[in-house]
C-alpha cells in the first residue's frame, strides 16, 4: 500500500466492490477473486454480462477466475512490473492516453513515459513471456472499453519489487484516466476481514493510527488524543531515540530472536504475543520455529490452538483461548472502506474471554490501566469515539458508533448500484461511510479522487501530500505539484489547485486541529481538508523512482539477472540486515529450476487455524497438495497423486500430493498456503492440547517459500521464488 | 447441471424447518450446497438459490422467543452480512442477509458455515501453558498474572523492545487500535500484523 499512498495520497481500494458493476472492463493481476473473494463476484459478473465488459486476468496460474476470463494473460511470476509499464508504453505510443486528465491532475508523465519506453511488447515477451501480441491486444481492450476497474492482490505485492509493482499499476490507472470514477479505479482486494481496518489503525511497527507516522509531531497528537503527557510515553521508552525508529516486522521480527542476521537493537526480542496471527503465513516458517522455541515468553491468544501452539515444545508458551469476533462486538471495515458495526450474537463460550477484556486485564497488571483508559469506559463504542477524535488523516471522525450501527439497522435502504441510501433514516449517506467522512453529517466518500461530486457529498480531489513543486532528477524539469486551473469539486472555492488546509486554528492542520474546525472549514468552502494536487508517476523518495523490473531476487533466467538487477544489499531495513544484491545469484535456477508460487483456495483462510477447525470445511477440502503441471511430472519420472518433496534454496522442506493440472505451466509449482500441523514431513497432531488438533493437517507452504523482502516495505516475497521436487 | 444441483439442494434446506435443531440433516444439506457451490467456481451462490433460502416460509418459522442479530462474516473482507437467530443465548441458526447492500443473501462456504466458529469442538476452553513439554490447564487470574509477571521482568532486564507484538487484522478496528495503542505505551514499535505480508 504505500505504492498507493505514494502516488496519491491513500493506500486503500478507491472504488467498492458495487461499484464494479459499472466497469467497462475489468483486468485482475495477481487476483483470484472467485476463490478468495467469492461474494465479490456477482458484482463482477454483472460488469460482465450487462455492460458486456471484457474480464482480463493475468496470472501464472489458470485459476477459477481465469476461468471467467476473456482474456487469460499467463506470465511468469514476478514480471508484473514489465508487462504493466509494457502496457502503458504501448498505449503511449498509440496515443491511447487520456492527455487532458494527464495534463491537469498527473505530476511526472514524460520522465515515465521516457522511463517505461524501453518496454517493447518485445521486451515484454522475452521477459514475462507474454506473447507481444497480446500485450497489444490488452493494451488496445484497455484503451478502447473505458473505465476498467484494476484490481490486485498478494499476487501484486508480494515481491522484493512489489512497492514498484504497485505503482505500475496505479500508473496504468492513471494514463488511461480510469481514476476518480465510477467503473474505474484501483480495486485492491483485502484478504482478511479487517485488513483495511486494522491497517487504518496502524498495528504496524512503521507508524501509529491513522498513518501520522513515528515524527515527534506524530507522538504529540496521539498524547494530546490520548490525554496523556507526552513525557510520559517518552519514558516508556528505552530511549527517545526508539520511538521515531521503525520496529521490527511481522515477516522478520524472528531474525530479532535467532541472532542469525545483524539486528540494529540493543536487545535481541525474547518475549512474543501473537494475537489473533496464523504463524505459518510467515515466509521460511521453519526458522519461525526454531525462533519460537528459543523465546523466553511466546502467548498466543486465539479461540483455536494456532500452528504456533504445535510448533512451540517449549516450556515458556502460553495459551489464552479468546473468543471469536461472533462473541465480541465492534466495527470492521470492509476492503471497499465501508465501516459496518459487528454486534455481538452470543455471549464468549465455554472459559473464553473477548479481546478487550483480555487486553483489559494484561493493562491492568502492566499498571498503566488508569492512563490507557483514561477516555475509555464504555467498551468499544468509546473506542470509537476515541477513534473519531484522532484519525482525521483519513477521515475517520465522522463515523460515530451511533451512525455505524444505523446502517446496520438500515442496511436494506441501500441501493446496490450506488450504496446510497434511499430514504430513511440514513437518507444520502453511502453505506458504512466510507473513508474520507469528514462531519457527522459526511455521507461518506464511496470513490476516492472523484471530482464530479461536492467534497460535502462524497467528492474528493488527488490530495496534496508531497509538496508545491518538484525538479525532477531525471530531467531537470521542475513541475507543480497542485492541480492544473479547472480542476476542482462543484462547489469549490478555488477553481483549480490548492494546498491542504492548515493555521484555520493558529499552529494546528487539518490532521492535528482536535477540534476539528478545519476539517469543517473546508467542506464549508467545497474544498478537500487535503487540498488538491496531482497523483504522481515520480516517487521521489523511493530506491526506484519511476516502477523498473527487477528480476526477482531468486530468479529462474540467469541471463537477464545482468540487465535488470536487483537493489544493493539494505543494512538496517526495519532494524534487520537485508540482502538483496548479495542474495541473487545465476547459479541458483540450475540447482532449483522451478518457481513456486503460493496462493488461496475458496474453503480455506489464512493460516488456516479457523477453517481447518471447521468440520464443513474441513470435509470440503482436506487434503494439502502442489500443482504440478503432467508435463514436468512425467519429465520427473513422477505419477499424479505421488508424494513429492518440494525443498527451498534456504533448505525447506514440505512433503505433499503431487496434483498434475494444467493450471500451471511446466516451469511453476503452485501450493495453497492454507495447512498447517506437519512439519518438515513430520506430523505435530499430537503437540496440540488434546482435542484441539485441526480436523484437516497439511504441510505448510511457507516452510518452502524463499528469502526475498519488498525495498520499501518488507513485505515477503513469496510468490516468485524457487524450488525443485523430488519423489517422497 | 450445476444450476439442477443447487436448485435441489436449497430446497433441501427449507423444506427442513430447523435445521441446526438435527446436525445430521444440517451437515448434510450444508455439504450439499457447498459442495455444488464449489463446483460453480464463482463460490457465490446465486440470487435465486438465497432467495429459496430465506423465503418468507423459512423464515416464519422462527425459533419461539428468538431474536436475530445483524452481524458480519469474519473471513474475508468482502464484509457479507450475516443474520444470526438467537435463542436463549444460543446461536442457533444462521441466515442469510438476502437485503445486505453488498453480499444481497451471497455466501461462499466458508460464510456459509460461519456459526461454526462458534460451535466447532476444537474451540480452546482454558488458559494452558506447557510445563516440562505437556499442556498444562490454568486458571485466567494465574496465566495473566504470570504473563504479566514474566513480561515486567523481560522490560527489566532487556527493555521494552524485546517485546514483539504480532497483532490482528482478525479482531475489530477498535481493538487493533488498542494493539497500537498497548504497543506506545508499553514503550516499543515492535508491532505488526498480517497486513504487512
Amino acid at each position: 500500500m504505500a505504492g498507493v499512498a505514494n502516488t496519491w495520497g491513500y493506500g486503500a481500494m478507491t472504488n467498492s466492490l458495487n461499484d464494479m458493476r459499472h466497469a467497462q472492463a475489468m483486468i485482475f493481476i495477481g487476483s483470484n477473486a472467485a476463490e478468495a473473494h467469492p461474494v465479490s463476484m456477482q458484482h463482477i459478473l454483472h460488469a460482465k454480462e450487462v455492460n458486456n465488459a471484457p474480464i482480463i486476468v493475468v496470472d501464472p496460474r489458470f485459476t477459477k477466475l481465469a476461468a471467467k476470463a476473456d482474456e487469460f494473460v499467463r506470465i511468469r511470476p514476478g514480471t508484473d512490473c514489465i508487462f504493466i509499464m509494457g502496457l502503458v508504453n504501448e498505449i503511449i505510443q498509440k496515443g491511447w492516453e487520456d492527455k487532458e486528465f494527464i495534463r491537469t491532475r498527473v505530476a511526472g508523465f514524460p520522465e515515465m513515459a521516457a522511463s517505461c519506453s524501453q518496454y517493447s511488447p518485445e521486451e515484454v515477451e522475452n521477459v514475462t513471456g507474454i506473447p507481444a501480441a497480446q500485450t497489444r491486444k490488452v493494451a488496445k481492450i484497455l484503451a478502447t472499453n473505458r473505465p476498467a476497474s484494476l484490481t490486485w492482490c498478494m499476487g501484486g505485492t508480494q515481491h522484493h519489487i512489489g512497492s514498484s509493482i504497485t505503482r505500475a499499476f496505479c500508473i496504468l490507472q492513471l494514463v488511461l484516466g480510469n481514476m476518480g470514477k465510477s467503473g474505474g479505479g484501483t480495486n485492491i482486494f483485502r484478504g482478511h476481514d479487517n485488513v483495511q481496518g486494522a491497517t487504518d489503525m496502524c498495528v504496524l511497527s512503521h507508524t501509529l493510527p491513522g498513518y501520522y507516522g513515528l515524527k515527534d509531531g506524530s507522538w504529540k497528537h496521539w498524547c494530546r488524543v490520548w490525554d496523556v503527557e507526552y513525557d510520559y510515553i517518552v519514558s516508556r521508552f528505552k530511549e527517545k531515540k526508539w520511538m521515531n525508529a521503525k520496529g521490527f516486522t511481522l515477516a522478520r521480527w524472528y531474525e530479532g530472536v535467532l541472532g542469525e542476521e545483524k539486528i540494529e537493537q540493543y536487545t535481541p526480542i525474547k518475549a512474543m504475543i501473537q494475537w489473533g496471527c496464523g504463524s505459518n503465513s510467515n515466509s521460511q516458517y521453519d526458522r519461525v520455529v526454531r525462533a519460537y522455541n528459543k523465546l523466553d515468553l511466546f502467548v498466543i491468544i486465539d479461540p483455536f490452538p494456532t500452528m504456533a501452539a504445535a510448533t512451540c515444545t517449549s516450556d515458556n508458551v502460553y495459551l489464552l483461548p479468546c473468543s471469536s469476533q461472533y462473541e465480541t462486538s465492534g466495527s470492521v471495515t470492509s476492503t471497499s472502506r465501508q465501516i459496518q458495526w459487528r454486534h455481538k450474537i452470543v455471549e464468549p463460550i465455554n472459559g473464553c474471554r473477548d479481546d478487550y477484556s483480555i487486553m483489559e486485564e494484561l493493562v491492568k497488571r502492566l499498571g498503566f490501566a488508569d492512563k490507557f483508559y483514561k477516555n475509555i469506559k464504555e467498551v468499544p463504542e468509546d473506542i470509537t469515539r476515541e477513534i473519531n477524535r484522532g484519525t482525521l488523516t483519513i477521515g475517520y471522525n465522522g463515523q460515530t458508533p451511533e451512525r455505524i450501527k444505523k446502517h446496520m439497522e438500515n442496511w436494506h435502504t441501500f441501493d446496490i448500484e450506488t450504496l446510497q441510501a434511499k430514504g430513511g433514516p440514513c437518507d444520502g449517506d453511502y453505506f458504512g461511510m466510507p473513508w474520507p467522512c469528514w462531519t457527522e453529517e459526511h455521507p461518506g466518500t464511496p470513490i476516492l479522487y472523484d471530482v464530479s461530486k461536492p467534497v460535502a457529498e462524497g467528492g474528493l480531489p488527488f490530495r496534496n501530500r508531497f509538496g508545491m513543486e518538484h525538479t525532477y532528477e531525471m530531467s531537470g524539469r521542475t513541475e507543480n505539484q497542485l492541480a492544473a486551473e479547472g480542476v476542482y469539486n462543484p462547489g469549490s472555492e478555488v477553481k483549480g489547485g490548492y494546498p491542504e488546509f492548515k493555521d484555520v486554528v493558529p499552529g494546528t492542520n487539518w490532521k492535528t486541529d482536535l477540534s476539528q474546525k478545519t476539517l469543517k472549514e473546508a467542506v464549508r468552502r467545497g474544498m478537500a481538508p487535503f487540498g488538491n494536487a496531482r497523483a504522481r508517476c515520480v516517487v521521489w523518495t523511493f530506491p526506484d523512482q519511476i516502477p523498473i523490473h527487477r528480476e526477482p531476487l531468486h530468479s529462474p533466467r540467469p541471463d537477464l539477472i545482468t540487465r535488470y538487477p536487483t537493489y544493493e544489499d539494505k543494512p538496517n531495513h526495519f532494524r534487520v540486515f537485508t540482502r538483496y544484491k548479495s542474495e541473487q545469484s545465476p547459479d541458483l535456477a540450475g540447482k532449483f529450476p522451478f518457481v513456486l508460487t503460493t496462493g488461496r483456495m475458496v474453503e480455506h483462510m489464512g493460516g488456516g487455524a479457523e477453517t481447518r477447525s471447521n468440520k464443513y470445511l474441513s470435509e470440503l477440502q482436506p487434503e494439502m497438495y502442489a500443482e504440478v503441471n503432467p508435463r514436468t511430472g512425467h519429465n520427473l519420472g513422477l505419477r499424479d497423486g505421488e508424494m513429492i518433496w518440494i525443498e527451498s534454496p534456504e533448505g525447506g522442506k514440505v512433503k505433499v500430493k503431487a496434483f498434475f493440472t494444467e493450471r500451471v505451466d511446466e516451469h511453476t509449482i503452485f501450493m495453497p498456503y492454507h495447512f498447517g500441523g506437519v512439519l518438515m514431513g513430520e506430523s505435530l497432531a499430537g503437540n496440540y492440547p488434546a482435542g484441539h488438533a485441526p480436523y484437516v493437517s497439511g504441510e505448510p507452504a511457507n516452510v518452502c517459500t524463499n528469502y526475498g523482502y519488498d525495498i520499501v516495505t518488507q513485505i515477503q516475497a513469496t510468490k516468485d521464488g524457487l524450488c525443485k521436487i523430488s519423489r517422497a | 447441471m450445476a444450476q439442477r444441483k443447487i436448485r435441489n439442494s436449497s430446497s433441501v434446506g427449507t423444506t427442513t424447518s430447523r435445521v441446526t435443531l438435527n446436525p445430521k440433516v444440517a451437515r448434510r444439506s450444508f455439504l450439499k450446497l457447498s459442495a455444488a457451490t464449489a463446483a460453480l467456481t464463482t463460490a457465490a451462490m446465486t440470487t435465486r438459490m438465497t432467495a429459496k433460502a430465506a423465503s418468507p416460509a423459512a423464515v416464519k418459522k422462527a425459533y419461539p422467543d428468538s431474536k436475530m442479530v445483524r452481524s458480519v462474516c469474519t473471513h474475508c473482507a468482502v464484509g457479507c452480512g450475516i443474520n444470526a437467530e438467537v435463542q436463549n443465548g444460543v446461536w442457533v441458526r444462521q441466515e442469510v442477509a438476502q437485503d445486505h447492500p453488498v453480499s444481497r443473501g451471497g455466501y461462499c462456504c466458508k460464510g456459509a458455515s460461519a456459526i461454526d466458529m462458534v460451535t466447532s469442538e476444537k474451540r480452546l476452553k482454558h488458559p494452558m501453558k506447557r510445563v516440562n513439554g505437556k499442556w498444562q490447564k490454568l486458571s485466567w487470574d494465574t496465566a495473566m498474572d504470570e504473563i504479566a509477571a514474566k513480561m515486567t521482568a523481560i522490560r527489566d532486564n532487556d527493555g521494552p523492545d524485546a517485546l514483539h507484538l504480532n497483532g490482528s487484522a482478525k479482531v475489530s478496528t477498535e481493538m487493533a487500535y488498542l494493539q497500537r495503542k498497548f504497543a506506545a505505551f508499553w514503550g516499543s514499535n515492535n508491532v505488526d500484523h498480517q497486513a504487512r505480508i
